[in-house]
């Protein structure tokens, strides 16, 4: 059977946000992103930037050399994944079958839905603004791969300096066709060093890859050859996967403004991090047995450790005190730190063997649900542990 | 030292002793086993220091004397010798043991026996006399109860209390206490308590032999030690420093449910539970039902669910007298303490989902067995 699937992307999705929040901002050049001192980078620019060339993963020093009066704004993360989170409610509330790829992105297979798959697009897209006033450009075609395609490159047709709001169809049938005349490293799986080398050969397009011989595909790719020629020729089966709702894993990681040396600072970094494992854990109800942290050094090597513990804990002092243990063995002291993070693995449903002798268990679990109740009502910094405050205001 | 022994009976000392030889230790001789003439007999020993154990065997002595052998090289050399007549020899100028037994002629490097840690040895007149097979059943039904946790040492131990005439084991790592009570055939002197390591304990079941003989057990004034003596074997281990929990305490005075279950019918369903509750943490959900009238007869229903494995659930007739309860326990816990209990029912006392559970054989009060469950509402 023929399929129908939809890439969804929501046009430059923290900044849409921003001017929901604050209308003003509406028309104006601006950018989600770091401050410009240290390492901060662009997130999201918004179209009037784009004009610009601010780019989204641009250093925020870069950025403002470009547009000196470009406005920087920074609301947070929560506002963002609740957006996210009502447009995906619509998109599952359309088709069961839905895979968020990232929190402004994801596929729906409409397969079933008997109408033309443009008009369900442009359904989708009315849906998502009249409910939550994002704007966003669909993609529709036969697989993931061509409906991906076609999204990216309808999106960058409009060049109007406002949001694309773009629908992109490709007809069955039509999907060489439509990919022959993009470039080739508009294709997954063409890094920049293989186009490089394609390029040298004269094969500059889709098309002219999807015409290779099998020798000569079997040069650029190895063993892949048979599978980039599918993919050039629009060729593509891989199912839309559902994401299930269990996470695998739970974890958070910081990469410093500047790199740090110091063990103090590395410990209550630490300590932070796995506060917000914790209270994530906590809100998901879900413990683990497997506390991990990840350690990259200026030199960007990098190294994940992990420890495995008796029972399952979403406790902030547990997941702390295992990530604590792994860090002051693992960590080549003095050595400076560029990205600190904090894992918890193999979840499972919270439990606790009570003990015989001893409430400090209970005691510990409520003392947790006391600060979690007190950060969802007051916010995060209402209460913090006396060790993680800086030295001025101890 | 000339002496001259049977294989077998070299084989099985050696058995015994070698497992308190330390594998991993910056005393060389404690990686030994001492040899050693001692009242016609030959002494075999070996000890890590916490553990030291002893044993005699039959030998013809042509000459006194001893030495220490590599504890590994000895036990192998030894089990792979053929059923003969073996003549040990030691050269006391080049501290070497030379084994001869049929063809086999072997030389072994040893350490001085004088470097050997010296062994207490035990004051019989004053020692507790306690029945072996009653003994070593009393050790099985606590010791798999301790601790391995090396940060709490004191559970790691065996509580041994001594009153009038009967003699109380417990032993806990926290989450469960076995409790063994037995009658002693005399009254000890003076009551006292102490808390000897399980692994000791649990090393001097496997060494002693069943019969109608008795286990002499005495503690040297001041040294902080016990000493188990048998005819052909002894044992010593450290005692533990630290405080027991006051288990009294814990033990619930009342229970709202009783549950009475076919001993081998529970051990059976918790040993079906258990393959796919291992999976998942060991919890196990037991749902007691007593009866409704005209409706439903009592029973305990086990279940188990692991998000790799898969879910298990099984059925075991019970008599439940009291309320209904839903709790959650570590099937292993269940599953252990069941395995020692040898009477054909057993009684499972509850209260709440968490409050600890009790398991004791019917009709026979010298064993209880205190779990707490795990918590699993939130």
């Amino acid at each position: 059977m023929e399929r129908k699937i939809i890439h969804l992307d929501l046009d430059a999705f923290f900044c849409s946000v921003e001017e929901l929040l604050d209308p003003t901002l509406k028309g104006k050049a601006f950018a989600v992103g770091g401050s410009p001192s240290g390492r901060g980078v662009i997130t999201s620019a918004s179209y009037a930037a784009r004009l610009h060339g601010v780019r989204s993963a641009m250093p925020t020093r870069e950025a403002l050399h470009l547009l000196p009066d470009l406005i920087l704004v920074r609301s947070g993360f929560r506002h963002y994944s609740e957006y996210s989170k009502k447009v995906m409610d619509i998109l599952r509330d359309t088709s069961p079958i839905v895979e968020a790829v990232s929190i402004d992105e994801a596929f729906l297979d409409v397969s079933d839905m008997p109408q033309p798959i443009g008009s369900i697009a442009l359904d989708l897209q009315k849906r998502v603004m009249d409910e939550t006033g994002l704007p966003c450009s669909l993609g529709c075609a036969t697989s993931r791969l061509v409906a991906k395609m076609a999204n990216d490159f309808g999106k960058k047709q409009v060049k109007s300096g406002r949001s694309p709001q773009k629908i992109t169809v490709v007809e069955p049938g039509k999907e060489e066709e439509f990919l022959a005349p993009l470039d080739i490293q508009a294709l997954w799986g063409v890094g920049p060093k293989t186009a490089a080398h394609l390029r040298q050969r004269g094969i500059t397009t889709i098309g002219r890859l999807a015409a290779l011989s099998d020798a000569d595909i079997r040069i650029f790719f190895g063993k892949h050859g048979e599978s980039m020629r599918r993919r050039a020729r629009g060729i593509d089966h891989t199912p839309i996967y559902p994401e299930s709702s269990d996470p695998k894993s739970v974890s958070n990681e910081i990469t410093f403004h500047e790199d740090q040396d110091d063990e103090g600072n590395l410990l209550k970094i630490l300590r932070g991090l796995s506060e917000k494992v914790g209270s994530r854990l906590r809100k998901a109800e879900l413990a683990g047995s497997v506390v991990q942290i990840k350690i990259r050094y200026s030199d960007f090597s990098t190294y994940t450790r992990q420890t495995s513990i008796k029972e399952c804990t979403n406790l902030d002092q547990n997941i702390y005190e295992e990530a604590q243990n792994l860090f002051l063995k693992h960590w080549s002291r003095g050595r400076a730190v560029r990205l600190l993070g904090v894992g918890v693995t193999n979840l499972d449903k919270p439990h606790r063997q009570l003990g015989l002798f001893d409430d400090d268990g209970a005691k510990k679990e409520d003392l947790t649900k006391a600060v979690d109740d007190l950060r969802d009502r007051f916010g995060k910094d209402i209460i913090k542990r006396a060790d993680t405050l800086k030295g001025k205001n101890r | 030292m000339k002496v001259t022994v049977q294989q077998q009976q070299l084989a099985h000392g050696v058995n015994i002793v070698s497992r308190a030889v330390t594998s991993r230790s910056s005393l060389a001789v404690l990686s030994n086993i001492l040899l050693k003439t001692d009242n016609g007999r030959l002494r075999l020993s070996a000890t890590n220091l916490e553990l030291g154990i002893s044993a005699w065997i039959g030998a013809k002595v042509q000459e006194e004397g001893g030495l220490t052998v590599p504890g590994r090289t000895f036990v192998d050399m030894v089990s792979n010798l053929p059923n003969e007549e073996v003549t040990l020899t030691v050269d006391d100028r080049t501290q070497t043991l030379n084994v001869k037994c049929g063809t086999l002629n072997t030389d072994i490097k040893g350490i001085s026996a004088e470097e050997f840690p010296p062994m207490p040895s035990p004051d019989l007149d004053n020692a507790i006399a306690l029945n072996i097979e009653n003994f070593k059943e009393q050790i099985q039904q606590v010791v798999f109860a301790a601790s391995t946790d090396d940060s709490r040492p004191s559970l790691m131990g065996v509580h041994m209390t001594f009153d009038g005439n009967t003699l109380e084991m417990a032993a806990t790592d926290g989450y469960r206490i076995s409790i063994a009570k037995s009658e002693m055939a005399q009254k000890v002197p003076q009551n006292f308590e102490a808390l000897v390591p399980a692994r000791a304990l649990a090393e001097l079941s496997r060494i002693a032999v069943n019969g109608d003989e008795s286990v002499y057990m005495t503690f040297p004034q001041g040294r902080g030690q016990v000493i188990f003596h048998m005819n052909d074997a002894e044992l010593v281990s450290q005692l533990i420093e630290g405080s027991f929990p006051n288990y009294g305490a814990i033990i619930p005075p009342s229970f709202k449910t009783r549950t009475v279950l076919s001993t081998a019918q529970l051990l059976k369903a918790c040993k079906q539970t258990e393959i796919i509750a291992r999976e998942g943490s060991y919890i196990a959900k037991l749902d007691i039902q007593p009866e409704v009238d005209g409706e439903q007869s009592s029973l305990l229903e086990i279940s188990a669910r692991s998000e790799q494995t898969g879910s298990s659930e099984v059925m075991v007739d019970a008599s439940v007298d009291g309320v209904p309860l839903l709790i959650s326990f570590n099937i292993r816990y269940l599953r252990e303490a069941l395995e020692v209990i040898k009477t054909p029912t057993v009684s499972l006392e509850t209260n709440a989902v968490h409050t600890p559970g009790m398991l004791r054989p019917v009709g026979d009060d010298h064993f209880s067995h205190i779990i707490m469950p795990i918590n699993t509402a939130r």
